[in-house]
This record gives structure tokens, C-alpha cells and sequence, in this order.
């Protein structure tokens, strides 16, 4: 069982794994499915485009 | 004044679409395209190193969001983070062997560099064409090395193309399209932080003053951020193999773009 695990952590250490195992297993409509917690980082995201633009009008 | 100018959000928004999903282009093709427009290199080079460093940082952290990437600092650091860090700190000694150069004055042949980086991506890009049906590719980090020094010799001479030698050289290296467009983003943020720091350092280090325009840097930034935000959502839901003929067909009409600039337009 540990040497399972074993196999299957250096199988995630892989290159692109995650990106090719949601593009084998999924199909596009889940794919573009995005989690609420993803969201909210892209409201933070434009919450710190925002503070940007307002300091770029401060100083030019 | 802060002044946004539509054709320039337009054109970064489209160049960084781009270069966060086929990890190439936006140094490459929005330079010499504001050059064309009538832009001066110092409105142009600091601004889109400023930019590209936000918009490289900002794709990085989404790529990981949408899982196209699995960065993991945390020691034992991952093989995608090595790769990233790898490829990165060779493009930031390459930065910093740009402005070595560009200090001691060494005098390069712009057209002939310019050619054989164009040359390069073109030849690159068509054999990444002709390999297209082979599907299992194992990973080859000496060759992604190879191609990292490789791309980050061309930066430091001054001739460019850092991003497409660097994503073809990720292909033929064995790495899946859409983690190599997200760990060139992110090794661009860190590449081009270097970049500014150095626009910045250097002037100070020697005593003297430079005179950066700011005038595009909201409207290259504002056009540049939404595509960073977008693009690794796209890479995400469009299928891996359109990417695989997407990034060699975009890096070919690049080689076209930059020959077209350098003897016909």
C-alpha cells in the first residue's frame, strides 16, 4: 500500500499532469465549469487592477 | 493626466492573449508594431517590461488557479516549478547580459541577429509542424537546457525572441502544451521584474538620469491585465490539441512578422 502511494505521488510529480489528466477526464462543459473560490481571486484581481489605475492617476 | 489610447489597449489586450496562451509574442510583436505606430524605444521597452512583469505574475497565479500548472514551492520543489525556476534564472542572467552589453557598448549587427532569431522560430516552429502526430513525448531536461541557453543567448545579444525559442524548446523538450505556457508566463513575470529592476539600478549605479515616458503604460497595463486574466481560462477549456497546431502556426507567422519588419516594411 505505502509503495502504491508511493507510485502514484512520483506519478503526480510528473510534468503536466494535472493539465492532462483534466483534459482527458473532462469533458469541455465541466471544463469550464469555475469554482467559486476562483471568483473571488478574480475580483481580487481586478481590485488590485483598480488600485493600480488609481495610483497611475495619482502620479502621472 | 492618465490617458487610455483604445488602439493600444486593443493591441495588448490581443498580444497577451496570445502570449499567456501560446506562451510567445507580446515582446516580439507588440515592439516593432508601436515602433511602426510612431512610438519612441523609451515610451516602449521600460513600459512593456513593467507591464509584462504584472501580466506575467497575474497569468502565472491563474494557470495555477485553472490547474494548468502544479507549482510547489514548498521543499521538495515539483519538476514543473524546477523547470519554471530553470528557465527563469537563465533568462534573468540573460537580462542582465543585455544591459553588460549595452554598457560596454559591444556593437552587434542588428539585422543579422534579428534574421537568425527569426530564422530559428521559423525553423523551429515548422519542425514542431511536422512532428505534430508523435504522441508520446518523455521529458528531455537536458535539451530543455540546451533550449533555455539557448533563448536566453538570443535575449542577452539583444536579438529577442526569448519567448518563442523557449516554449518551442519546452515542446521538443517532451512538456505538455498547456503546462509550458504556463510556466513560460510565470518565468516571464520574474525575467521581466529583473528587467525593470535594472531599467531602474542601473542609471543609479552610474549617476546618471533616464527619461522613461509613461504615457501607454495604462493603457498597454489595462489591455495587458484583462488578457491575463482571461487567457488561462481559455487555456483551460480549449483542447490540448488545438494548442499543439495553434503554438507552431502562431510562432511561424511571428518568424514571418519579424522577417516582414526587417526587409520589406
Amino acid at each position: 500500500m505505502e509503495n502504491e502511494n508511493f507510485i502514484d505521488e512520483a506519478y503526480k510529480n510528473e510534468i503536466g499532469f494535472y493539465a492532462k489528466s483534466i483534459d482527458t477526464e473532462m469533458s469541455i462543459y465541466e471544463r469550464m465549469k469555475i469554482k467559486k473560490s476562483t471568483v473571488f481571486r478574480i475580483f481580487g484581481a481586478l481590485g488590485i487592477y483598480a488600485l493600480v489605475m488609481g495610483f497611475l492617476t495619482f502620479i502621472l | 493626466m492618465l490617458e487610455l489610447i483604445p488602439l493600444v489597449i486593443v493591441l495588448s489586450f490581443l498580444f497577451e492573449t496570445m502570449d499567456s496562451c501560446a506562451g510567445m509574442g507580446f515582446g516580439t510583436g507588440l515592439t516593432p508594431l508601436l515602433f511602426t505606430i510612431g512610438y519612441e524605444p523609451l515610451q516602449v521597452v521600460p513600459i512593456l517590461l513593467i507591464s509584462e512583469a504584472i501580466t506575467g505574475f497575474t497569468s502565472g497565479f491563474f494557470h495555477q488557479e485553472f490547474e494548468n500548472v502544479n507549482f510547489k514551492f514548498k521543499r521538495p520543489i515539483n519538476q514543473e516549478s524546477r523547470v519554471m525556476l530553470n528557465i527563469a534564472i537563465i533568462g534573468c542572467l540573460a537580462i542582465l547580459l543585455s544591459v553588460f552589453i549595452t554598457y560596454y557598448s559591444v556593437k552587434f549587427d542588428k539585422t543579422i541577429i534579428k534574421t537568425y532569431v527569426a530564422i530559428l522560430v521559423l525553423v523551429m516552429g515548422l519542425i514542431s509542424m511536422f512532428k505534430l502526430k508523435i504522441k508520446s513525448k518523455n521529458y528531455k531536461p537536458k535539451l530543455l537546457t540546451f533550449f533555455s541557453a539557448l533563448a536566453g543567448f538570443n535575449k542577452g545579444i539583444g536579438a529577442g525572441g526569448y519567448g518563442p525559442v523557449v516554449m518551442l524548446g519546452q515542446i521538443f523538450s517532451g512538456i505538455y502544451e498547456k503546462t509550458a505556457t504556463a510556466i513560460v508566463s510565470f518565468s516571464e513575470g520574474i525575467v521581466s521584474l529583473v528587467g525593470v529592476s535594472a531599467f531602474v539600478l542601473i542609471p543609479v549605479i552610474q549617476n546618471t538620469s533616464i527619461e522613461i515616458d509613461f504615457l501607454l503604460l495604462p493603457s498597454v497595463f489595462t489591455g495587458g491585465f484583462i488578457a491575463a486574466l482571461i487567457s488561462p481560462y481559455m487555456v483551460r477549456v480549449i483542447p490540448n490539441k488545438i494548442w499543439r497546431i495553434l503554438i507552431p502556426v502562431y510562432a511561424l507567422g511571428i518568424g514571418i512578422f519579424v522577417l516582414l519588419k526587417l526587409y520589406v516594411l
